[in-house]
């Protein structure tokens, strides 16, 4: 908008410069040339017709008094009818032809100098031409230049300044909007607040609301159909998984044997998966829903975590150790747990048998935090950041997880203000780490 | 071989799921238990009007009135019958809420058999009265006449020893903390710090631990009891 009127006003300011001066030259024009007249009719007046024909009847301080000025030069030149020189300077060129008692003015170069010329033809037939340098002429040009155009430029100068002002506070709820939009997870898909919008762009806040709240409702089939499918998957895996083992608790050929641990093996990871998938479409959902926080103490969930893990750490023979404080943030008790399940379980995965897992949570102020350590092979730099991606594996590791446990992790961390590190603190193992803001427990937000 | 030393016991399996109910059964029956399953909430809350069990295997999602709702009636009519609930993974919620209504443990789906036997076991053996010693390989209990036998060798164990392997043999399958036992054995003793419950573990741990009993150490945490029943 500005990039506009900028060249726009600069033409402006020039067209009014042109016109400035010549209305100027104009007006300095005909104001001299009615004082350059006198002169030459004073002299037209003062010639006399003798035996020898005109002469002029004039002293010469007479012609100097008249011709004085304080800032040009005057010179004259009076010729006969048949351009004979009669009086004044000889090297000006003759006047053009006049008809008698008409007057003209025109410019000529004497001198080298651009002169001003008034002429007069009297009816005896000689010419006055009286000649005026251009100082005062110019001078004025100059004045009346700088009456007019310098306030002209000011004035642009101020227009400019003020449609900047305007501009910018006419962009200003245009640019909060924008911010808004620009801070938005994409998972949140409230409206746009309109009241403080101005009336131009109400509308299509207006629209793009209607947009968000589409996008709300297919959200939601969406998250409805994952939460149905993968709870309706759920219940028919559980009762394969168990009966598979108890098939595997009887006496069987070792090859059947064998079959039926993988596809006991196969189970548990579809359940895993479904589990994951149904997490995962609450977290995603909780966001909108907004589902209620409560205080909760991280040292509870890890407690809780404690019964469900160490069976599974000692099957895998790896050490399970933790070290709790309490640490309150403002959270999703389930969401929470979820996150931090996730974590142990990938712990336990990654981590060899003979090696160490350590489960950690307590306050740093002004962050609560839990984490989980462990012995494994470590996460490698370069994915640091891509392993928080759903589906994301890192190629020849050697658990069978589906890529899911770490973007949950990120996901509920997300919907908490939290954010997750990963660290290789000996340089052997992982230490992945969930940050909190930390909440006094005696004063509630 | 994980039936011993319980009797036999009556058991309803609350479950709409028909493979999962079948199998929940099965893996009661074995033990010789009396099963009987129902596959919604009403038929479950009839059933549990008339007959006394020692035991319900109760889900929560049911297709008419939920789990907690056949809890909560079960409750009003004072029956002391032992409720092991089955919920959700996802759902912490349910857990919480189970247990505020009366729920004795609870279990998340899925869980492998071996886990859910152990939690039978620990809430049957809390109906039953004890039919003779608990015998572990190596190990014998009577806890009736507070005596034990290490390979046939009775072992003297001290008040508070006893107050603690009994807290243990409550808890079979569960991780107990420092601070659940210095709880328990606060009557027996004033100040219980946590390193006071270090020593008498390992004293414990000296007298009884045998190649098939073993309190094992869950680090920065507490113990967890891991023996083989014979």
């Amino acid at each position: 908008m500005l990039s506009f009127l900028i060249p726009a006003l600069l033409l402006l300011v020039g067209c009014a410069a042109v016109l400035s001066y010549v209305l100027a030259l104009h007006a300095a024009t005909t104001a001299y040339d009615r004082s350059l007249l006198d002169p030459a009719l004073d002299m037209a007046e003062n010639v006399r017709l003798g035996a020898n024909g005109p002469q002029l009847d004039m002293l010469a301080q007479e012609q100097e008094a008249l011709l004085y000025d304080h800032e040009d030069t005057l010179v004259f030149q009076i010729r006969d009818g048949a351009g004979d020189l009669i009086a004044g300077v000889p090297d000006l060129a003759p006047a053009p032809p006049l008809a008698p008692g008409q007057r003209a003015f025109f410019d000529v170069t004497y001198n080298g100098k651009p002169l001003r010329i008034a002429a007069v033809r009297a009816a005896t037939g000689f010419t006055v031409q009286v000649g005026e340098t251009l100082n005062k002429r110019s001078r004025l040009v100059r004045e009346i230049l700088a009456a007019e155009f310098l306030p002209t430029v000011l004035i642009a100068l101020a227009s400019l300044a003020l449609a900047r002002t305007v501009v910018a506070h006419g962009i200003a709820p245009l640019a909060r909007v924008r911010s808004q939009i620009l801070a938005r997870s994409p998972h949140d898909l409230r409206p746009l607040d309109e009241r403080n919008a101005p009336l131009e762009i109400a509308p299509a806040i207006e629209a793009f609301n209607h947009l968000l709240s589409q996008l709300r409702d297919s959200n939601a089939v969406q998250q409805r159909f994952l939460t149905n499918a993968a709870h309706q998957l759920r219940t028919p895996l559980a009762a394969l998984q168990m009966h598979l083992e108890l098939l595997l608790r009887r006496e069987l050929p070792s090859d059947v044997h064998q079959e039926i641990e993988a596809m006991h093996g196969a189970t548990t990871r579809a359940t895993r998966l479904a589990n994951q998938l149904l997490i995962l479409a609450k977290a995603e959902a909780s966001m909108e829903q907004a589902r209620p926080k409560t205080l909760v103490n991280l040292r509870s969930l890890a407690d809780a975590a404690v019964h469900e893990w160490v069976p599974r750490a000692i099957a895998r023979e790896v050490d399970l150790g933790f070290d709790l404080a309490d640490a309150s943030v403002w959270g999703d008790a389930v969401l929470l747990t979820e996150s931090l399940n996730n974590l142990i379980d990938n712990a336990l995965r990654y981590t060899p048998p003979g090696g160490a897992a350590t489960v950690r949570c307590g306050v740093r102020s002004p962050t609560a935090y839990f984490s989980v350590e462990d012995s494994g092979p470590g996460i490698p730099q370069w994915a640091h950041e891509r392993v928080f991606e759903r589906f994301f594996r890192i190629q020849g590791t050697v658990g069978d997880g589906a890529g899911l446990g770490l973007a949950i992790v990120r996901e509920v961390a997300e919907q908490h203000g939290a954010h997750v590190t990963i660290e290789n603190p000996t340089g052997l193992g992982t230490r992945i780490t969930v940050v909190f803001a930390a909440v006094t427990p005696e004063v509630p937000r | 071989m994980t039936c011993k030393s319980i009797g036999l016991m009556r058991i309803l399996v609350v479950e709409d799921d028909p493979l999962l109910a079948a199998g929940l059964a099965r893996v009661l029956g074995r033990c010789g238990h009396a099963v009987d399953r129902a596959a919604s909430g009403i038929q479950a809350d009839n059933l549990l009007r008339n007959t006394l069990y020692e035991l319900v295997v109760l889900d929560i999602g049911l297709p008419d009135i939920d789990g907690f709702e056949v809890l909560r009636r079960l409750r009003l009519r004072r029956a002391r019958t032992n409720v092991l609930v089955l919920t959700a993974r996802d759902a912490v919620e349910d857990r919480v809420h189970g247990l505020d209504l009366g729920a004795d443990d609870y279990l998340t789906k899925p869980f492998a058999i071996a886990e859910f036997e152990a939690r039978v076991r620990a809430l049957l053996r809390r109906t039953s009265a004890p039919a003779g010693p608990l015998e572990f390989r190596g190990l014998t209990i009577d806890i009736e006449v507070k005596r034990v036998k290490v390979h046939d060798v009775a072992v003297d164990l001290t008040v508070r020893e006893w107050a603690l392997l009994e807290l243990f043999l409550a808890r079979p399958g569960r991780v107990l903390s420092k601070e659940q036992i210095a709880q328990q054995l606060v009557n027996y003793d004033d100040a219980l710090s946590l390193n006071t419950i270090e020593v008498y573990v390992s004293r414990l741990r000296s007298k009884i631990e045998t190649e098939g009993v073993k309190i094992r150490t869950v680090r920065g945490f507490g113990y967890l009891w891991e023996a083989e029943s014979v």
